[in-house]
């Protein structure tokens, strides 16, 4: 049975290229243009993932309170804002509200449809073992990256990141002691318009999470002019 | 020059100041009424002296016969007067009941200087007809007469001379026997013996004998002295009661070349009594005849000197600075020189005298003269009979009073004009500069409203918001400027960020139809306008990228966090990795061997870095090294980026940092001028500033940022790596 994915999207053009491209990868998609559409449609049934604009016509934080609506219902259901919305106070309550990664526009199509399909194996991994570490469990350290579950911990301590942290913590940590361009880890984050500003933005988040969890975590250096480098 | 250019006007205070100057018509308006004042009231009291003189002068008019009583001619005589008696006196031989005062008018007959025997003191009045003589003599062996003896010169009498009015001489001796009543005999004419054995009755007296001799008291009817009025007197002293010789004989006689008589002037009493009701204080009438002789006086002019208590000192002085001040004001004030009255002795009596001769040659006429320190007005009006001038009355009235009132109001007026000057010169500098002050904090807050770049730092001002007066209206219309000016640039700052959201929605339909578009149609997607349609839109999302970036960089530094890290690591690695990064260049890294510490935040420092090491790499000339220097001082790091390469154009020092400003050449597109700009808000935003200027020898540009560094124990013993020599660095300051 084909997946079911729902779009929450106001811009018709938008909508209808995403569904466009979405339904030829064979995924089944709902697209909605406004909230109480998308809330009816939810109502009926739920869908294995959400792609979701902010703003909704007037509502300008109306994709935040169907996130909300949503993770209500049903915890584990990724969730993906796809917004012009790309302020950084608007990433971080998105990613706060439980959504599992957090997309500017414009978007290209393949990344999306990749990333949609890498949430749903993401999902299905952990409904399948949600507590034994999973055997494709990396050790690098204190460290444990789990590729295929996007399960990171730290001396023991689950730590959450989103999909493009997870990315960039991955590529980071694959040579430890190495210096990692700006460039690679641009690439890593699979995003079409990415600035170094953007890349010192996520690994400060990536630093902060582990922070919380170890005072004394110092194994990102910055390569100041180049990159990162893990000192593991 | 800058000073001269500085100054544009007088200040708000001077001019208010200037203006209050105009105060000071106060006093001149004030001097110049007082001196009017006083003109007028002068002329008035002329007038109404001149009209007193001319009402008294009405009642003598055709009353000849109140003036010609008198001889005409009485230049040869000395005058006896005879004052009028107010009350009746009796034949007591005492003074007292004369009237008050009357000691005063004693004449002194005798020997000269020092009192001796048989001197005289003699007064004459008259009263109901009689002629009153009062005498007092001094004698120190008083001798009677004796009845035995005949003769009458054997004993202390009085002797009487005058013409009797049918023209023959009258010799009356008064003679006593006791102190009391006397006796009057007429004389033989070698004054030995009477010429009848009957007393002359008509002439009464009485003496008594006082410690040092006698007062003799007579009178005798006026009529016997008939209209002529000779009249002599004589204390005949005998001394030695047995010889009985005479010793002295004392004479109110003239001495010679005068007549043998003295001339008892008589005060005309109908005259006096005319005007003596007409006195008042401060005045003198007088009534003189044709003969230029006074023939009534009433009044004073000299006033109750009333002896003010001694005005105080600092009074004293003030009074005197007036005086002292008064010629100088009057002068600038009337434009005339003050001539005030100076008392002039010696020809005092003459002006009056010229008043008396022309008003005796029918003229009204009034003077003013001084005497002593008071002035007085003279009005001489003239006494008019049957056509001829029969004399004159004068009034004489001291205008003391009026000059005292006018020097005491003019005291006053400057007083009160020089209070006033000041209160109002007070009052004006402290309202000048309480708006001058207004205006000045006023003005403060409203250029600090906006800093040198131009952008708002407050949306409306607090001082003066609630003056209610122009210096309010201004300051609430231009707060609300500032609002409108405030909305209006949040308008624009907002901008970029609406932009952002409003062009990527159709960015992202445009670049997912593109893909679509490919998907749909493989043969499309091998096409190069698919790909130039995909740079195209990844440009324009970079463009709003960067916009939206330098727009929220103010945002995103807010919320960044510091730490203390050492620069010179920084530094150190940041120029490593540029080797790396831009390995077609050539960088060298100065710095101190110590760390410098600073609290910054890494990651802005390292944009800063990106932005200034592009624009370097961009501008080198091949094959030459980019310096990155690392200085400090104290408190403050310097980072210097130079590069040899074309120069900074000209004023583009001071625009270079400004958004949007790019000094690149057409070809480069892809600069906004956002790069120095960022560099600049960061700066600025660590405490610190940016310049770029070009290197001492032309060869290049140096961009220099500033910041403020965490001091360290290293600062004092060395400032930089290695000297100052390096010509790449001795930038020119401009």
């Amino acid at each position: 049975m084909a997946r079911t994915i729902a779009i929450v999207e106001d811009d018709p053009d938008q909508r209808a290229n995403y569904a466009d491209a979405i339904t030829m990868k064979g995924y089944q998609v709902n697209a909605y243009a406004n909230r109480e559409e998308a809330l009816e449609g939810f109502d009926e049934a739920l869908p294995d993932l959400v792609i979701l604009d902010i703003i909704l016509g007037d509502e300008v934080d109306a994709g935040f309170q169907l996130c909300r609506d949503l993770l209500a219902k049903s915890p584990s259901l990724p969730v993906i804002f796809l917004t012009e919305r790309i302020n950084e106070i608007d990433k971080i309550s998105g990613l706060r509200l439980g959504a599992w990664d957090y997309l500017p526009k414009p978007i290209s199509l393949d990344y999306l449809a990749e990333r949609i399909s890498s949430l749903l194996r993401i999902n299905e991994v952990r409904a399948e073992n949600e507590e034994e570490t999973s055997a494709t469990a990396k050790r690098i350290g204190d460290l444990v990256l789990d590729q295929d579950a996007l399960l990171v911990s730290w001396r023991g301590h689950r730590i959450d990141l989103s999909g493009t942290e997870f990315r960039m913590l991955a590529k980071l940590v694959r040579m430890p002691g190495h210096a990692v361009s700006y460039e690679t880890l641009m690439n890593a984050t699979m995003q079409s318009l990415v600035t170094n500003n953007t890349i010192n933005t996520h690994m400060r988040n990536i630093r902060k999470k582990f922070e919380k969890v170890d005072q004394g975590f110092a194994s990102i250096k910055s390569e100041y002019g180049f990159g990162y480098r893990w000192s593991g | 020059m800058r000073i001269l250019r500085r100054i544009r006007g007088p200040r708000l205070g001077t001019k208010i100041m200037l203006l209050g100057l105009t105060l000071l018509i106060v006093p001149w308006f004030s001097y110049r009424q007082l001196v009017e004042m006083e003109r007028l009231l002068i002329q008035g009291q002329s007038n109404a002296q001149l009209l007193t003189a001319e009402g008294i002068s009405t009642l003598f008019n055709g009353r000849e016969d109140l003036f010609n009583d008198l001889p005409l001619a009485i230049e040869d005589f000395e005058n006896l007067y005879a004052h009028p008696l107010q009350g009746p006196v009796r034949l007591d031989g005492q003074l007292e009941d004369w009237g008050e005062d009357m000691t005063d008018n004693l004449l002194r007959f005798g020997s000269e200087g020092a009192p001796g025997d048989a001197d005289l003191q003699l007064v004459l009045g008259e009263r109901g007809g009689n002629l009153h003589a009062f005498l007092r003599i001094t004698d120190g062996d008083r001798v009677f007469r004796d009845p035995e003896y005949l003769r009458l010169d054997a004993a202390d009498h009085v002797r009487l001379t005058f013409i009797r009015a049918n023209g023959e001489d009258a010799r009356v001796a008064l003679t006593m026997q006791e102190p009391g009543p006397t006796t009057a005999y007429d004389m033989d004419l070698n004054w030995q013996y009477a010429q009848t054995g009957n007393p002359n009755s008509a002439v009464q007296g009485h003496a008594i004998e006082t410690e040092t001799g006698f007062q003799f008291e007579f009178r005798l009817p006026l009529q016997l002295l008939g209209s002529s009025r000779y009249f002599g007197l004589a204390f005949v002293d005998v001394d030695d009661a047995a010889s009985r010789g005479i010793t002295h004989i004392t004479q109110t006689l003239p001495t010679a070349g005068k007549e043998s008589f003295n001339l008892a002037v008589l005060r005309s009493p109908e005259v006096l009594s005319i005007i003596r009701g007409l006195g008042y204080s401060g005045a003198r009438i007088l009534v003189i005849d044709a003969e230029q002789r006074v023939r009534a006086e009433t009044g004073s002019y000299q006033t109750m000197e009333t002896e003010r208590a001694p005005p105080n000192p600092a009074l004293a002085l003030l009074r005197q600075a007036f005086d002292e001040l008064r010629p100088l004001l009057h002068w600038v004030t009337t434009g005339e020189t003050y001539q005030p009255l100076q008392p002039r002795p010696e020809d005092s009596d003459g002006t009056a005298d010229a008043a008396i001769s022309e008003s005796l040659s029918g003229e009204p006429i009034s003077l003013r003269r001084s005497v002593g320190d008071s002035e007085i007005i003279i009005a001489a009006h003239p006494i008019v009979s049957r056509g001829t001038v029969i004399g004159t009355v004068v009034v004489e009235q001291n205008i003391r009073d009026i000059l005292s009132f006018e020097s005491s109001a003019l005291e006053q007026v400057i007083l009160l004009s020089v209070a006033a000057l000041i209160a109002v010169f007070i009052a004006l500098l402290a309202f000048a500069g309480r708006l001058a002050w207004r205006i000045r904090s006023l003005r403060r807050e409203a250029s600090g409203a906006i800093d040198q770049y131009g952008r708002l730092r407050i949306s409306e001002l607090h001082s003066e918001m609630k003056a209610g007066d122009e210096i309010g209206d201004l300051a609430r219309s231009v707060s609300s400027m500032l609002s409108k000016l405030h909305q209006h640039n949040n308008f624009l700052e907002n901008m970029p960020r609406t932009l952002r959201h409003e062009i990527n929605n159709p960015l992202n339909t445009l670049s997912t139809s593109l893909e679509n578009l490919a998907e749909e149609n493989p043969d499309v997607r091998q096409s190069k306008y698919l790909d130039s349609a995909k740079r195209g839109v990844i440009r324009i999302g970079s463009i709003v990228q960067n916009l939206a970036d330098a727009a929220n960089l103010d945002e995103s530094l807010e919320a960044e966090e510091r730490e203390v890290i050492d620069i010179a690591e920084l530094l150190q690695s940041y120029v490593a990795n540029c080797k790396i990064t831009h390995s077609n260049c050539e960088f060298v890294l100065r710095r101190p061997e110590h760390p410098v510490y600073a609290n910054i935040s890494d990651y802005h420092i390292e944009q800063l870095l990106d932005k200034i090491i592009d624009n370097a790499v961009d501008f080198h000339r091949s094959n030459s090294p980019i310096k990155v220097h690392l200085d400090y001082q104290r408190d403050q790091l310097q980072i210097t980026v130079a590069n040899r390469g074309p120069v900074l154009p000209e004023r583009a020092e001071e625009s270079l940092f400004d958004s949007m400003v790019s000094h690149r050449g057409p070809q480069n597109r892809l600069h906004f001028g956002l790069g120095l700009y960022v560099v600049r808000v960061i700066a600025e935003h660590h405490g610190g500033f940016v310049r770029a200027m070009n290197l001492e020898d032309g060869s290049g540009v140096a961009i220099v940022v500033q910041l403020p560094c965490v001091e360290s124990r290293h600062t004092a013993t060395s400032r930089t790596a290695n000297g100052q020599s390096d010509p790449l660095l001795a930038v020119r300051r401009s």
